[in-house]
């Protein structure tokens, strides 16, 4: 297994980095090369900070940019052709993922998603990946290689190794074929907050009984110097906090160092998000709430009551 | 597209993530005899499916899921909800088929049998959720793909989509055919009732094989194998703070966690 070609791709330049990083730390031998795909469209600096991350080559594609998941997948079509590497990394946004499947689909590969710790073994490679709702963690081996796979953000990337030369292509692709056309981005509302970078998170759940009471959680947060983050039906569904806010399965993964959830169950869904918070303090009316046995401190009480206290407390 | 809008909707039966435990003393999850039940976004997709024939006259929804003979719990379910026609493909050996043997199943299966304008699945399966199903079927059978569909109209020739991403909505569309993928946030699925239930346990599943589909064996041999699944053990003190009153116990928190050092 010498001289694989591993090559990482993500649209979040941040994200594919990290994948760089991560490959250069995993990779098997000195024979190994980690390759990064720049696909049209990125940011003008994105080949340079690649290289700094460790990449030893790049990989650019030429053509007509496309937000298309078909004409993406063309354009790393293009590369993994060109490069027959070993393994394919994708950052594992929701871009990255519908990415991943299609290029899987269309090139009958096997293909992970969610995956937060990867092995090259001589027998497979391992991944590790959430499954059950967050309930559990799978290690699946994928058994044929090449091998696709969507890597989470902050999956323990360490420090960048440097290289000595760089390998630079370009892969002209006459014609993208995009099988969608973009009418409309909407930025969503809020959308500025970027949770999975506080330290500290005051999360609120629907033991809230109505928006104004907000306000209350948001004096808490400020006076932890604390980001407010909320379970699913908060922003789904009453809408009360825009889905920047939103932790869990299908919203965001926290890793803070103080995490308070208050008023929040502890619906697995939800758990997933925030797991590997480093303290866990739980205030909930009922002492069998399951977010109990998540928690480090745990509060048995009103939160209308005990939230005022903890205000004053830290403030 | 056909005259009659053709619907395709995949439904998966799958481990019911609230029953599933693990063993004690080896923190493994058994997933072979872990309950199972329909997987939420795909009654979403059924949903939304049925919405859309009901607007279109003649238009017909097909429900098909890949797996073993308890997978007919999850297209009654379907035919509950109001989907036409019910699907199961299966083998002895389901139990083996990995995402890509079930993209390819329902990628034959579609040619097979009439094909489609829209197919619609879950964007993630409950107890896998790996979102992989819907793209493979695209990738494989070249056609469009629009993932993460919060809002869902149909035209004469194609969908406009609302794709939900991290940070934006954007506005899509495409022609058929094209399959969607679809989250809990498109709709609520109505609940199925009395007579429902009675008819959709006396509708008759079109009961099908790989071999029927021309697809052999071989192109189903897993090449993705889960070894294990255990439920992560996060230590965690479980400290209870008690107190007289309400700033007392915020005082006893403080301290703890002041000791911790996690305060600004
Ligand atoms: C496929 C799927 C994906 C999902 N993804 C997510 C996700 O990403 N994130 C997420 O959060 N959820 C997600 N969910 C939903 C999840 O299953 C739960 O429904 C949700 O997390 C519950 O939110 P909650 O804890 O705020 O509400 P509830 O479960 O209703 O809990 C409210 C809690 O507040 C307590 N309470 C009530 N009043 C007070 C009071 N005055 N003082 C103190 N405590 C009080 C109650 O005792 C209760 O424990 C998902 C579900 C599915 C099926
Ligand atoms: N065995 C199956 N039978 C039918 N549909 C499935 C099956 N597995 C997955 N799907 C569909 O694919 C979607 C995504 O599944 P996954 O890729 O596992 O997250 C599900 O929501 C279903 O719509």
């Amino acid at each position: 297994m010498s001289d694989e070609v591993v090559l990482c791709y993500s649209e979040e330049t941040g994200l594919a980095e990290e994948l760089v990083r991560l490959a250069r730390a995993a990779a098997p031998s000195d024979g190994s090369r980690v390759r990064a795909v720049v696909l049209p469209g990125a940011p003008a600096d994105a080949a340079d900070r690649l290289v700094a991350a460790g990449a030893h080559g790049i990989d650019a594609v030429t053509g007509a940019a496309s937000p298309d998941p078909a004409a993406t997948s063309d354009g790393l079509r293009a590369v993994v052709v060109a490069t027959a590497p070993t393994l394919v990394l994708i950052g594992s946004t929701k871009r990255g993922r519908e990415v991943t499947g299609r290029l899987a689909g269309a090139l009958d590969l096997p293909a992970a998603t969610g995956v937060t710790a990867l092995r090259l073994d001589p027998d497979g490679i391992r991944v590790d990946r959430e499954a059950l709702s967050g309930n559990a963690v799978a290690v699946e081996r994928i058994v044929r290689r090449p091998a696709v796979v969507a890597v989470m953000a902050g999956s323990g990337a360490p420090t960048a190794t440097a290289v000595t030369s760089v390998d630079r292509r370009t892969h002209p692709v006459a014609a993208f074929e995009a099988k969608t056309e973009r009418s409309e981005v909407r930025p969503k509302a809020g959308g500025q907050l970027e949770i999975e970078k506080a330290d500290r998170i005051v999360t609120i759940g629907r033991g809230l009984k109505k928006k104004e009471d907000l306000a209350i959680i948001e004096a808490l947060a400020k006076a932890l110097s604390a980001e407010v983050g909320c379970t699913r039906p908060l922003a789904a569904e009453s809408g009360w906090l825009s889905d920047d806010h939103w932790i869990g399965l299908t919203g965001h993964r926290v890793r803070p160092k103080l995490y308070v959830a208050i008023g929040v169950s502890g619906a697995v869904q939800h758990l997933v998000g925030m797991r590997s918070s480093k303290v866990v303090v739980a205030v909930n009316k009922d002492p069998n709430a399951p977010i109990f046995a998540q928690a480090d401190y745990r509060i048995t009480g009103d939160l209308y009551q005990v939230v005022p206290a903890l205000v004053k407390a830290f403030a | 597209m056909a005259e009659k809008l053709r619907i395709w909707v995949a439904v998966k039966h799958g481990v019911d993530v609230n029953l599933a435990r693990a063993d004690r003393a080896t923190g493994l999850v058994k997933l072979d005899s872990a309950p199972r039940r329909t997987s939420d976004f795909d009654k979403n997709a059924v949903e939304e499916a049925v919405r859309l024939r009901d607007k279109r006259p003649g238009a017909v929804v097909t429900a098909i899921s890949v797996g073993g003979p308890a997978a007919r719990e999850a297209l009654r379910d379907a035919v509950a909800i109001g989907a036409d026609e019910a699907v199961l493909v299966t083998a002895p050996n389901f139990a083996e088929w990995d995402t890509r043997a079930v993209a390819r199943l329902l990628a034959a299966a579609s040619r097979a049998l009439g094909g489609f304008d829209l197919f619609v699945l879950g964007e993630g399966s409950t107890d896998h959720f790996a979102g992989l199903v819907g793209p493979r079927l695209a990738g494989e059978l070249g056609c469009a793909d629009i993932a993460y569909v919060r809002r869902l109209t149909v035209e004469a020739d194609g969908v406009v989509a609302e794709k939900d991403l991290e940070k934006e909505v954007e506005t899509v569309r495409a022609r058929f055919p094209v399959v969607l993928t679809v989250g809990q946030e498109i709709n609520t699925p109505r609940l199925p009732t009395f007579m429902s239930n009675l008819k959709a346990s006396k509708k008759e599943v079109r009961v099908v094989s790989p071999a029927d589909l021309s697809v052999a064996a071989e192109a189903l041999a897993p090449v993705v194998v889960t070894e294990r699944v255990a439920v992560p053990e996060v230590p965690r003190k479980q400290v209870t703070i008690s107190g007289a009153s309400p700033d007392e116990l915020a005082a006893r928190l403080k301290d703890a966690l002041r000791a911790e050092g996690v305060l600004p």
